[in-house]
């Protein structure tokens, strides 16, 4: 079973990419109606991981297919057992939730099926900096009830990062995934790597948020770092097979469960400090030799 | 418009090395011939070594052995079927190996020993050698051989389809393209040494019986008359297509049209008898393949043109040729 997660969740950076691309929305949230929601419903992965920190949990009436894959969401053990969704407007309508949260909800496939009826929407803005997580947190928690949780999680992530160093050191790293497929600036990950002192490879080279660029390439760049989602650390397909080729093996490599980076979540604590922590391992070897 | 047998293989063998050079020389970074040389004297830098010797030497091996055995194969079962069109993805036997290898690589069984994957694709071949015999080995009419041949490829393609869709993968549909279209992208040494081997064995088979195939141009009849074992014939034919072409597919996806097309170009310069036709096709093959490799490369894409594309438009046009001649047999 865990390799199949592993496999499954190969590559939803790439998507959660095109996603911020492409959705660069300024609609305003829906005000939620008087009184704690009580049938909440997500129809996006990302929103799911922050109903889940914040709403309590008889409140939550339906998350996405994804949101239970421990691969994938940062609060997959909290959604166990709850009742998933298959992204059908029919699901939808059956359970006449009290407030949807997507990302954003309003434009989302079942949402476009069910444009006749009115709902209680909550837009959430793909976060692309820690910044703008801690606004779609503050969001979320003010739409289902609880505006002192949110308060309360992002000063506990903030006291979190101030107490991760930068040990990147101005060192240049690519975050390379799956078919030569390389994260940009203007993205979470790019908000780690400044966080860490990296400086990433797309941005010296001037590439958009998401590029392609051929292992030939990588060699000749030579970065510092290469940092891979951990599920590609098995081949698993021709897509991962390319990560492991020889001519990429003398690169360094940190590895970080896209679990944590694939949304602005909570777990970017996580992924920061796992970043650091791999940063400062390979530094102690460097200092050691 | 014949030229003298010498001529034509040592001037194959040039456009072949032209091609290889142009593998070495082209590639998304540029590299000077100062470095180049350098590298491949031993005294480059770590970036132009690592590039010139780990990633484009292989993919340039592999251009030269894959194509050299789809253009063998393609003219064996040219003169073996006595048919225009045979070929072996026109046949179904390219997507047929991509299902074994796909299914040797999704489910895990690939892990298990570098051998499973080859074998498996060299098994899907086989089995749709098996299948197409079985379907039009006694017809006389080429359409049937090639409406024998879409039904399996389609199969083919679709068992692919459904293999990736079961195994748990997400970029399924990426991962279909690269099986069904072809691609020599990141390949290394390894692949290599999966693909030799099978295209070596494959390509002895096919070249064995030469003589066998000028023979069956007076029908099986004459050919058993002149003393040709067709059983024997047959076989090694089949095993021969399949292990060569098999392993070939196991590391560069289903490229189609190769097959089909060098034997009708390199025919007219020869006097036209199979078996003449045989080596000047495996260096004509190699040689184009390459080439395509080459112009992959080289035209500028957002991301990197697949071989088979390249491959599908140079050879489709040939096959209409063809198909419109049979028209009167249809």
């Amino acid at each position: 079973m865990a390799s199949r997660i592993r496999i499954a969740a190969l590559g939803l950076p790439l998507l959660a990419l095109g996603g911020a691309i492409s959705w660069a929305s300024t609609d305003a949230p829906t005000p939620p109606s008087a009184g704690k929601p009580k049938r909440i419903v997500s129809i996006n992965l990302c929103a799911d991981q922050l109903v889940l920190a914040l709403a309590d949990r008889e409140q939550i009436a339906g998350v996405t297919r994804n949101a239970t894959d421990a691969e994938m969401s940062g609060e997959s053990a909290k959604a166990r057992g709850l009742p998933v969704l298959k992204n059908s407007a029919e699901q939808i309508l059956a359970i006449d939730p009290d407030l949807i949260i997507g990302m954003p909800a309003s434009r989302s496939a079942p949402m476009r099926a069910l444009k006749g009826h009115s709902y209680n929407l909550l837009d959430l803005e793909t976060a692309n900096t820690v910044d703008e997580i801690y606004v779609s947190i503050r969001q979320t928690a003010a739409a289902v009830g609880h505006p002192e949780r949110g308060d309360a999680l992002v000063a506990r992530m903030q006291a979190q990062l101030a107490g991760i160093g930068r040990s990147g050191g101005g060192k240049v790293a690519a975050y390379y995934q799956r078919r030569g497929f390389m994260t940009g600036t203007g993205t979470l990950i790019d908000d780690l790597m400044r966080r860490m002192g990296l400086v990433n490879l797309a941005a010296k080279l001037g590439k958009p948020p998401l590029s392609q660029l051929s292992i030939e390439e990588m060699v000749a760049a030579r970065p510092d770092y290469l940092i891979v989602e951990s599920a590609t650390d098995k081949v698993a397909d021709q897509g991962t097979e390319m990560l492991h080729h020889p001519a990429l093996a003398g690169i360094p490599r940190i590895s970080i469960p896209q679990a944590w980076t694939v949304c602005g979540s909570p777990a970017y604590v996580d992924a920061a400090r796992g970043m650091a922590r791999q940063l400062a391992r390979f530094q102690d070897r460097t200092h050691a030799r | 418009m014949t030229i003298s047998r010498p001529l034509l293989i040592a001037g194959l063998i040039a456009l072949t090395l032209a091609a290889a050079i142009g593998s070495i020389l082209f590639g998304p970074v540029h590299l000077s011939l100062a470095r180049m040389i350098a590298a491949f004297t031993g005294h480059g830098d770590r970036i132009a070594t690592t590039i010139l010797l780990e990633l484009r030497l292989p993919r340039m091996l592999l251009g030269l052995g894959v194509g050299a055995m789809l253009g063998l194969a393609g003219a064996a079962l040219q003169g073996y079927l006595r048919n225009p069109l045979a070929e072996p993805s026109v046949l179904g036997t390219s997507n047929a190996a991509s299902l074994g290898a796909v299914a040797a690589l999704y489910f895990g069984l690939a892990a298990l020993h570098p051998v499973v994957l080859p074998v498996l694709a060299v098994l899907g071949a086989l089995l749709s050698l098996a299948g197409l015999s079985a379907l039009a080995g006694r017809s006389e009419s080429p359409l049937t051989l090639i409406l024998a041949g879409i039904a399996i490829a389609t199969l083919a393609t679709a068992g692919v389809s459904l293999a990736l869709n079961l195994s748990p993968n997400p970029f399924a549909a990426m991962e279909i393209m690269t099986w069904l279209l072809g691609s020599l992208e990141n390949r290394s040494f390894e692949h290599v040494w999966i693909a030799y081997p099978c295209i070596a064995i494959g390509g002895l088979l096919l070249l064995w019986d030469g003589r066998a195939l000028d023979a069956l141009t007076l029908g099986e009849d004459g050919a058993q008359a002149l003393g040709v074992d067709l059983r024997r014939t047959r076989i090694r034919l089949l095993l021969g297509t399949a292990i060569g072409v098999g392993g070939a597919v196991a590391v560069s996806g289903a490229i189609g049209f190769i097959g089909l097309i060098v034997p009708h170009l390199v025919r007219p310069l020869t006097d036209r008898s199979p078996s003449a036709i045989l080596i000047p096709s495996a260096i004509g093959g190699a040689a184009l393949l390459t080439f395509a490799d080459v112009a992959v490369r080289l035209i500028d894409t957002r991301n990197e043109l697949k071989l088979g594309v390249v491959t599908a438009f140079l050879g489709v046009p040939v096959f209409l040729i063809h198909l419109m001649r049979e028209r009167r047999l249809w």
